[in-house]
């Protein structure tokens, strides 16, 4: 007993002094090494002067980096990831990569925190609209212009490339793979309600009138959830701006990507549509995620938050009872314009070259390399942002999404101001789905995000 | 205090060192991680404060705007309903429960007093995310229960709603703060002077007479304490909105406490958001003078 | 007459009786919800009729839950030094309990040992500053933890504890509610008793450990319990300051869990069980004591 009570204060002493001893300011001899254990590494900026002078004199050897990515396909699971790193392990033993997998419910609160925690991670996998239009703008990013060499430029497409670099034509992503978001209807209900008369199978499109006509056969034949606008988040927000852009033709931003033009007629009347529709709800209790989920699971016959990669895996994990029927979205013109995702890595400049080189060597095995870029983008279930053959022989499932790529449109999502922008578009659905005028809620997203943008 | 015994400076001085050697440990994490904080939350509330940029001092301008911004207010609204619906209802029902159940024979008290705790041991995050299974709008069992009774004619989506959202947050809250109080009141009634009461009741009060003359002022203190620690309680219901709601739908459900989370990590807008921790930390100052006041008085 | 009132007590006593029993199986019914729902199969927990009892009992909620991502099972790092071991591989969830019981287990020893010895001085202390220091204690006692969000945030980045479970346990620590409770607790050691002490010649420290500690121990096992309770349930620190998946605390873990398979209830409810069992099993082992702290904090606060 008295043994346990001198331990305790021995501890309380102890954290005490070196408490204090922190208070006293930092000095060489309280300054860490490199801790071995990768995440714990605690290389901020401030710190890096003292680093410095003992730095190995070998860059892009022996380094210890952080890799937190978001569920991009199959890189947001361990196993697969592990397998990839281990690839890049057997070309460089010396450096050790660390991953944190993030979601994108709290990935960005997540990275933000440790943003200020000074505990950034070193490679981020993610879009431009994060890595470009955010954290880049921001200027937390490195400059990737070594790794945008003359023959990647060439190699990668225009669209891709200039996704990737911010309006000053600095690149803050390297792209690794794409793909166009889609819809997806339930085949076996639509069949059952008589309503696959309505879209093209073949092609994969359908008319505004035709989805209009088809969602009330589904939820006349007694399915009363035929689709949600979801709105809790920003999870999957891109499925519910293509959607309502693409009804008659709106656009989200200018074609320079300087403001937002939510607020255009084509928008409202989109807007208006949806709110009238039965079947249709704006749901502000779930996130592109969630309706996926219950797309799987039979609760809704449409999702608004689709890509192949979806279905393949929720396909591997026994999800999927149905013949799910992937589908552009509905548009008067019957040209649609669909919202693209590219992903990639992008680097934190948390001030340590050692690192920022590690990190380089990374990205440049998992994109570039030959064998590796194959497997990198087959992880993702997407496809490559550049000719790398036909990696998806013989599989009839990416065959099919394949035909969706062209349809591909504008990539917006780097729009000044992005962060705060989408934030205001799920509030705005939000505000619609509980009664709010259309025109009034649109007007105040198009004014608090076009201020973000100026700024 | 001091006043009273008159010391010699000597002693004044020993107990002085004395004093603060023994609250050393405790000042270093009080000052440490509550007070500088605090100071530095309110030296950038000046400041126009961002991610990764020199911080540019802007006077009283976050202040201003604060009381321009209808979210903002919308989230002062929302704490305060909080706080004055849930702290009386707590109030109320662990008192009539307590009443109740303080002299049953035997097991029946403890076990009651163990099931009304229960909420407060599981956790909020688990008790947030089985409460939000319940109130789903697709497999919930209220929907389900509402409408195989007939209470309701179609799915509501509670947390989607913006009329019910904050309704179902305060519910949620309240079945996680009658714990404590219940084993309070429990307690305090138990030792309530029995021979009051017995004279009470001979000389032919009423229960309620009884309950309103003899017993309440006995268990005045206990209620204060309970005020105090709801209050305390309902000011940090941060856990239920960040995991149910996330503030919305439209914003119903933001409270300040989750809107400077809000600003700090999905606006990036630092400044702005220690502003509002300082104007909430005034409030909260003075309800708790008001409510030290009122203990002092009694 | 005193028989008739007896009587109609008895009917009024007897509706409100069955009233709070009615009330009780809705307060225990989440927790119940919890377990059962984490052994239901995914169709069970996905349809519109609710399955009171389950039909079938799968364990799968729990396999999935375990095998998502994996950690050391522990990793002792010396704070400000990079001397750290780390134990074998097991489900990152285990990981989490164990952090938790640790955060928990330590703020709870730190509270204990830094109140008491700053209640005494408040209470049996006469120096300078004390009116002072003790109005600072009581105004900060109420205030949220979301007001000093960012400063906080930044103080545990430059210190270098951003990201470890001391991030968490120290603003705990600091938090000055057990500092009050003890002065409280404190006032009640009579002054003979320690000047009794001073004449036989003990020293400051001697008094506090002979004379004072003794007395107020119940006091101390009191707020044992709160600060084991609180900690383990503050989910709001956890939530800025770690990140790291072995860093996770069961809480935030479930909550991760959540924001990444909010609909898949079954799994959720297996990591809200393992998160909620071993606290209730705590709460009903020791339950005596609890209700006998809760209460003593009450009367002398």
């Amino acid at each position: 007993m008295k043994k346990r009570k001198i331990m305790a204060l021995l501890m309380s002493f102890a954290m005490v002094c070196s408490l204090t001893a922190c208070g006293g300011k930092d000095t060489g001899a309280s300054q860490p090494e490199p801790a071995p254990a990768p995440a714990d590494n605690t290389a901020a900026p401030d710190t890096s002067a003292n680093q410095a002078e003992p730095a190995p004199a070998d860059p892009a050897q022996a380094a210890d980096i952080t890799l937190w990515t978001y569920p991009v396909g199959n890189w947001g699971d361990s196993a697969t990831v592990d397998a990839l790193i281990a690839n890049f392990n057997a070309a460089y033993p010396d450096i050790h990569v660390t991953v944190e997998y993030l979601d994108y419910t709290n990935g960005d609160d997540q990275i933000n925190t440790a943003i200020e925690g000074n505990q950034a991670p070193d490679i981020v996998l993610e879009g431009p609209e994060r890595l470009v239009a955010n954290w880049g703008a921001r200027g937390l990013m490195v400059d990737l212009a070594d790794l945008w060499t003359d023959d990647a430029k060439a190699a990668i497409y225009d669209s891709v490339e200039n996704a990737c670099k911010s309006n000053d034509g600095i690149f803050y992503e390297y792209p690794l793979c794409m793909t166009a978001h889609t819809m997806a209807v339930n085949r076996d209900i639509f069949e059952a309600a008589g309503a696959l008369q309505y879209l093209d199978e073949e092609k994969g499109t359908w008319t505004t009138e035709n989805f209009q006509k088809a969602i009330q056969a589904v939820y006349d034949n007694g399915q009363q959830n035929v689709g949600a606008v979801y709105c809790s988040g920003q999870g999957g927000d891109q499925g519910t701006r293509a959607l309502i852009n693409n009804l008659y033709g709106g656009t989200f931003t200018n074609p320079e990507h300087t403001e937002y033009t939510a607020n255009s007629p084509e928008n409202i009347k989109a807007l208006e549509l949806l709110k009238g529709m039965d079947g249709i709800n704006f749901d502000a209790s779930i996130a592109g995620g969630d309706e996926v989920n219950m797309f799987c699971n039979g609760t809704f016959a449409v999702a608004f938050c689709w890509n192949a990669t979806q279905e393949k895996n929720n396909a591997e994990q026994g999800n999927i009872n149905f013949d799910v029927l992937p589908m552009a979205f509905p548009t008067e013109s019957g040209d649609p314009q669909l919202c693209g995702g590219i992903w990639g890595f992008g680097i934190f400049d948390n001030g340590d070259q050692a690192k920022i080189d590690a990190a380089k060597t990374f990205i440049d095995f998992m994109a570039n390399d030959e064998k590796q870029a194959v497997e990198s983008v087959k992880a993702s279930n997407f496809w490559p942002v550049k000719d790398l053959g036909n990696i998806y022989e013989g599989d009839e499932l990416m065959s099919e999404y394949a035909k969706f790529i062209p349809y591909m449109g504008d990539y917006y999502q780097v729009v000044p101001g992005w962060a705060e922008a989408r934030t205001a578009w799920w509030n705005m659905l939000q505000q619609i789905g509980s009664g709010t005028d259309v025109s009034a809620a649109v007007e105040e997203f198009v004014t608090t995000a076009n201020t973000a943008a100026a700024k | 205090m001091t006043k009273q015994n008159p010391m010699s400076k000597a002693l004044v001085r020993r107990e002085t060192i004395a004093g603060y050697a023994f609250m050393l440990p405790s000042l270093i994490f009080f000052l440490g991680f509550v007070v500088y904080p605090m100071i530095q939350c309110v030296y950038t509330s000046f400041f126009d404060a961002t991610m990764n940029r020199e911080d540019i001092f802007i006077g009283l301008a976050n202040y201003k705007e604060l009381f321009q911004d209808k979210t903002f207010l919308g989230a002062l609204k929302n704490t305060v309903v909080i706080v004055i619906v849930s702290v009386p209802i707590t109030c109320i029902f662990s008192l009539w429960v307590s009443s109740v159940i303080y002299d049953l024979k035997g097991f029946a008290c403890s076990a009651f007093r163990c099931i009304f705790y229960l909420p407060v041991v599981t956790g909020s995050v688990a008790v947030a995310v089985v409460w939000k299974w319940m109130f789903n709008n697709y497999y919930g069992i209220f929907n389900y229960i509402g409408t195989s009774t007939g209470l309701i004619e179609q799915n509501i989506n509670w947390l989607g709603d913006e009329r019910f959202a904050l309704g179902c947050i305060i519910l949620i809250l309240l079945t996680t703060s009658v714990g404590q109080p219940i084993v309070l009141y429990v307690s305090a009634l138990n030792n309530v002077d029995q021979s009051l009461v017995e004279a009470a009741e001979v000389d032919g009060a009423t229960k309620f007479q009884c309950f309103w003359k003899i017993k309440w002022p006995q268990i005045m203190p206990t209620t204060l304490y309970i005020l105090v620690i709801t209050t305390i309680n309902s000011f940090q219901c941060f856990a239920l909105i960040q995991l149910l709601t996330s503030g919305g739908p439209n914003h119903s459900t933001d409270t300040i406490m989750y809107y400077i989370y809000y600003n700090a990590f999905k606006l990036y807008r630092y400044g702005y958001g220690n502003a509002m921790g300082v104007v909430l930390a005034i409030m909260i100052a003075l309800l708790s003078a008001l409510q030290f006041k009122m203990a002092e008085s009694k | 007459m005193k028989q008739k009132q007896t009587k109609q007590l008895d009917v009024y006593k007897i509706i409100s009786v069955i009233i709070i029993a009615v009330l009780a199986f809705a307060f225990a019914f989440p927790l119940y919800w919890i377990i059962i729902g984490s052994f239901k199969t995914s169709a069970a927990i996905n349809s519109a009729t609710p399955q009171w009892w389950p039909q079938e009992w799968v364990l799968d909620n729990y396999r999935k839950l375990f095998s998502k991502q994996t950690a050391a099972l522990w990793e002792i790092n010396i704070p400000f030094t990079s001397i750290s071991f780390a134990g074998p591989t097991v489900p990152a969830a285990i990981r989490w309990l164990l952090n938790t019981v640790f955060m928990a287990v330590a703020s709870m020893i730190l509270t204990c040992i830094t109140s008491a010895m700053a209640g005494y001085a408040l209470a049996k202390k006469r120096f300078v500053g004390r009116t002072l220091l003790f109005s600072l204690i009581v105004c900060a006692m109420a205030l949220p933890k979301q007001v000093i969000l960012i400063p906080l945030l930044r103080e545990m980045a430059s210190l270098e504890l951003y990201n470890t479970i001391w991030a968490v346990i120290f603003p705990i620590v600091g938090w000055p509610f057990g500092v009050f409770l003890m002065k409280q607790f404190a006032e009640g050691i009579p002054g003979e008793m320690m000047e009794a002490a001073k004449i036989d010649g003990a020293g400051e420290w001697k008094t506090f450990y002979t004379i004072a500690l003794p007395l107020i121990k119940p006091g101390i096992g009191a707020l044992a319990i709160f600060t084991f309770i609180n900690s383990w349930n503050d989910y709001f620190m956890q939530l800025i300051m770690l990140t790291s998946t072995k860093n996770l605390t069961i809480s935030l873990g479930i909550a991760k869990l959540q924001a990444e398979n909010a609909t898949d209830f079954g799994l959720i409810m297996a990591g809200a069980s393992l998160a909620a069992i071993p606290i209730i099993v705590v709460f009903l082992i020791f339950q005596k004591y609890f209700t006998k702290g809760i209460t003593m904090g009450a009367v002398k606060g």
